[in-house]
């Protein structure tokens, strides 16, 4: 009897199993088609570098004071200076990503907000000398870099975030539980 | 309820699956069509065709074998969007309309493909194998009737020929097995025989029980049998345990999870296909697919009364039922987990044999009061 | 191939599983001899994907060592950048501010959250259910976009620093957590209908690669595998670090050592993650997250020692000062290097399925393994 209980049993379970599987046939589906669509990106995301740009002054922010090199783990960044002196500016700024981890060091480093990283990730080359970046293609506008906000989250997060607080409290309007996340105990 | 990420919420329209289909539906419908096209314009060239028997036979074998390959075509894009569905993915979208087209390009890609052969391996076996497996599956579908009028060879003993032919099927698993020189494949192949010999034991009772109570063993006649009712209705308490026993046993014949084991990827790489590329590769696919399909078929022949229904053509019929089967059998397939060698013999050994034995006995009972 | 005569001898086959194969997750090879389906012995081969990293940790800064640590346990790498930054600070004397202990003890629960849905994800695999794979990185997917808003990266962290965190969280990331917990937990109760209580996937684990406590203990196991042997040992409660004194969690022991038991330690912890996430973001303080840190960081001659619970188990590091900007020596304890050494003595006797059902339930990254 008891083998007949265990197959039952067992058998129950499959079903319970295949209701989960039948339900998410009609669930909404998370596939980004990645080239087509692209996936929204955080704005603290750590991607390509760019070194800003001033336009009052009609210069880079940076100095040439090479924190950023002795702050990096795996000598990324090599630069010519411009004057002689700690703060002489740069002649020339390169850096070899395709040895860079994107750790953010060199960024906290740099005492003139003079690095900074972007949300480009689309880095990826067959060859290794495009990983090398030239101050031409580093250096940029300071608007776009000034403008970003480093202190929020990516806006699908935070939409969605938006529309479930939205339901809860509409559930609670109608007479549901209050607080929109009151800390459940743990199970 | 609100789940995944909102940046990619992709609901699946209902018209797309309606769309999907009334495509699958116009299909069958022309299909359907062709006894009552004006055929006799080829009176000639069939009657010619007629008076050579062997010629006649590669007129037909062509004919099934076309159908096979064009099915197969259909039933994996089919099961790779119910994959994708089920699994919270889209399936394939880029080759063709919803991805319509990616098995072509893959067919496409599979020709193009190097053909490999290892360096020790059993050359002669080796390039044997797929056809081994493949022929068997092609041949199956002779006998399986899609309408009263549309079966290829009306055998008398269609439903032996089938149990004997599919069995010999395993002689090429084996032979890929072997003749690959590669230990994943051969611990696949044998893997392959213990469960293929094995679960042939209690479908063949089960289908010994369906033929004693139809007291024919011609699955058109077993169809016409099921004229007012359809079997699993007729008798409900013998044949819903008959079904789930005859499904099980098919999933355990076409190597589908959760007795995937010869194949098992996580543990044999791919078992017994391990060395396979290119086109030898698509073989064993489409005749596991083949297999899938006939399956299924057999199990509406069995149970759900085969191509009849009301209002609807024959053949439309019979294919709805038998892509309701194949859609279980896909359902369990990316629901269950694998079994292991052992559990997998002792279900077989311990309860499906017992079990199919104890519905032959009531078979013949509800068979002698009939 | 080794001793090719004694094989022959005893009519068994040594099969290679790996460096390439599905199921070793990473580059790990056994070399197992095979009588039939039975294992007869198994040697894991590792070591390749050593890259050195103790010896590099001493020819950079302190700092420097950091992004490292994020290579080793890749699946959980900000359990790593603690456990190294632990030891800095402790060679340093320095102390992180609240608001950034309880922010570091927040993003190490996250990524144990992260870190189990992978183990999940890729078990189920193995056993044979792949739908699992994709419910389970589908809620990993919500996990990382949450580290991305807070960290900048997806898998290598590198957001703990000697003394504090370098940001602070940003605006909104609480209502998105919230949110994830939310369907997390939803996630949990549903997967344990699909794949807890299904019976194929019991069959294959219970009683299936069993460590009794004497052995646990004996090889130094830790984490899920020592509390799926009946150790109740956690080092967030043993020894707490940060602020777990402060915050209420329980430690799920189960008894019986098999891979089930593993597997729902795994399962159980991710819930009390939650559990404590939410605990973080009630009690967390405003405030300072980065202590006062001196121009060029010189701690004085000494050594310290750090132990974390990641989610593998134990993961400490020993730190040597010369007085110089660099280590003078670091040494990683990784719970999975301790895992895998197990696997010689659990694996003789079972079936070859086992053997992955055995492996996936160590949780063992190579990353770690090999350094
Ligand atoms: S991100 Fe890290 S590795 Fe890259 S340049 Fe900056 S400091 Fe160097
Ligand atoms: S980028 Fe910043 S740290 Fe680097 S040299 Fe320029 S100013 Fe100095």
């Amino acid at each position: 009897m008891n083998t007949i209980q265990d197959l039952f049993s067992g058998f129950m379970s499959f079903l319970r199993g295949m209701k989960i599987t039948g339900a998410n046939l009609g669930r909404d589906k998370t596939t980004v088609l990645y080239p087509y669509e692209k996936a929204d990106v955080a704005p603290r995301y750590r991607g390509l570098f760019v070194l800003p740009f001033n336009e009052a002054n009609g210069r880079l922010n940076c100095t040439g004071c090479t924190l950023c090199i002795q702050a990096c783990p795996t000598n990324v960044i090599t630069l010519t200076k411009l004057g002689a002196g700690k703060h002489g500016g740069i002649q020339d700024f390169q850096m070899d990503l395709g040895r860079c981890m994107f750790c953010n060091l060199c960024v906290e480093a740099c005492p003139f907000e003079a690095i900074e990283m972007t949300t480009q990730f689309e880095l990826a080359s067959t060859d290794r000398n495009v990983c090398v970046f030239p101050l031409t293609s580093l250096a940029q506008g300071g608007a776009a870099a000034a403008e970003k906000n480093y202190n929020t989250i990516s806006t699908a997060l935070a939409a969605e975030a938006a529309e479930k607080a939205a339901k809860a409290a509409a559930a609670g309007e109608s007479g549901g539980h209050g607080a929109a996340h009151a800390p459940k105990e743990g199970a | 309820m609100t789940s995944g990420i909102l940046r990619s919420r992709r609901p699946i329209r209902a018209a797309e699956v309606g769309l999907g289909i009334s495509i699958t539906v116009a299909i069958i419908a022309i299909a359907s069509a062709i006894p009552h096209l004006p055929w006799q314009l080829l009176k000639p060239l069939t009657s010619f065709v007629a008076r050579y028997p062997l010629l006649n036979a590669l007129a037909n074998a062509a004919m099934v074998a076309n159908f096979v390959a064009l099915q197969c075509l259909g039933f994996i894009w089919l099961e790779r969007k119910f994959a994708g569905w089920m699994q919270a993915r889209v399936g394939p979208m880029h080759v063709g309309w919803k991805g319509l087209l990616q098995t072509v390009a893959d067919a496409v890609k599979l020709l193009l493909k190097e053909d490999i052969v290892p360096t020790d391996a059993d050359k002669p076996l080796f390039a044997l194998a797929p056809y081994l497996v493949f022929v068997p599956s092609l041949l199956t579908f002779m006998v399986l009737p899609f309408t009263s009028a549309w079966v290829g060879y009306d055998l008398p003993l269609g439903a032996l020929f089938v149990l004997s032919i599919s069995t010999t099927s395993i002689l090429g698993v084996f032979a890929a097995g072997w003749g690959s020189n590669n230990k994943y494949s051969l611990l696949g192949g044998v893997r392959a025989i213990a469960q293929l010999l094995s679960y042939d034991v209690p479908l063949i009772l089960v289908m010994l029980s369906v033929v004693m109570l139809s007291g024919t063993m011609s699955l058109t006649g077993i169809v016409t049998q099921q004229e007012k009712l359809w079997n699993i209705a007729a008798h409900p308490l013998l044949m819903i345990p008959a079904f789930l026993i005859f499904l099980i046993c098919t999933l355990a014949e076409v190597n589908r999870a959760p007795f995937d084991l010869p194949e098992a990827e996580s543990e044999l790489v791919s078992g017994f296909h391990t060395e396979y590329s290119g086109m030898r590769f698509a073989f064993f696919f489409l005749a596991e697919f083949a297999n899938n399909f006939f399956s299924a078929g057999l199990a509406v022949t069995l149970f759900f009364g085969g191509w009849l229904g009301a209002g609807l053509p024959a053949a439309v019929w019979f294919t709805l039922k038998t892509l309701c089967v194949i859609f279980l059998m896909m359902w369990i397939r990316w629901t269950l987990p694998r079994l292991r060698i052992d559990q997998m013999m002792s279900f077989c050994w311990k309860v499906l044999v017992p079990a199919s034995m104890a519905l032959i006995c009531a078979a013949a009972i509800a068979g002698v009061s009939h | 191939m080794v001793n090719t005569a004694t094989t022959e001898q005893r009519h068994t086959v040594e099969v290679n599983l790996g460096p390439q194969h599905p199921s070793t997750h990473g580059v790990l090879r056994l070399l197992v001899e095979l009588d039939g389906e039975i294992i007869v012995s198994c040697r894991p081969v590792i070591g390749y994907l050593h890259r050195g990293l103790e010896k590099m940790f001493e020819k950079r800064s302190y700092k420097q060592t950091i992004p490292f640590t994020d290579r080793m346990d890749y699946c959980a790498s900000l359990n790593g950048n603690l456990a190294i930054c632990q030891a800095i600070e402790r060679l340093g004397g320095l102390q992180a501010p609240e608001r950034a202990q309880y922010i570091r003890v927040l993003l190490c629960e996250l990524n144990r959250i992260a870190s189990h849905l992978v183990f999940l994800a890729t078990y189920a695999t193995d056993i044979g259910a792949t739908t699992v794979f994709l419910y389970a990185f589908r809620e990993r997917e919500k996990c990382l976009d949450l580290m991305e808003c807070m960290t900048g990266a997806r898998l290598t962290y590198n957001y703990v620093r000697p003394g504090g965190i370098p940001q602070d969280l940003p605006d909104g990331f609480e209502n998105g957590l919230n949110c994830f917990l939310d369907d997390l937990l939803k996630a949990l109760e549903e997967n344990d209908r699909l794949l807890t209580g299904n019976r194929i996937f019991r069959g294959r684990l219970e009683g299936v690669g069993v460590v009794s406590p004497e052995m646990a203990a004996a090889y130094g196991a830790s984490g899920p595998v020592a509390r799926g042997s009946g150790l109740n040992y956690d080092v967030r409660k043993t020894a707490p670090y940060e602020v777990y004194d402060r915050l209420e969690f329980d430690v799920p022991v189960y008894h019986t050592g098999d891979c089930m038991a593993r597997y729902l330690v795994r399962i159980e912890e991710m819930r009390q993650s939650a559990r404590i996430i939410r605990q973080c973001l009630k009690d967390m303080p405003a405030g300072e997250i980065m202590c006062k840190m001196p121009k060029i960081f010189k701690p004085p001659i000494g050594q310290a020692f750090s132990r974390t619970e990641s989610p593998r188990g134990e993961l400490s590091f020993y730190m040597v000062s010369d007085g110089t900007p660099n280590p003078a020596r670091v040494h990683g304890r990784t719970p999975s290097f301790v895992h895998l050494g197990m696997l010689p003595a659990m694996l003789p006797g079972v079936k070859i399925a086992d053997v992955i059902a055995i492996l996936g339930s160590l949780d063992t990254v190579l990353g770690e393994v090999d350094r």
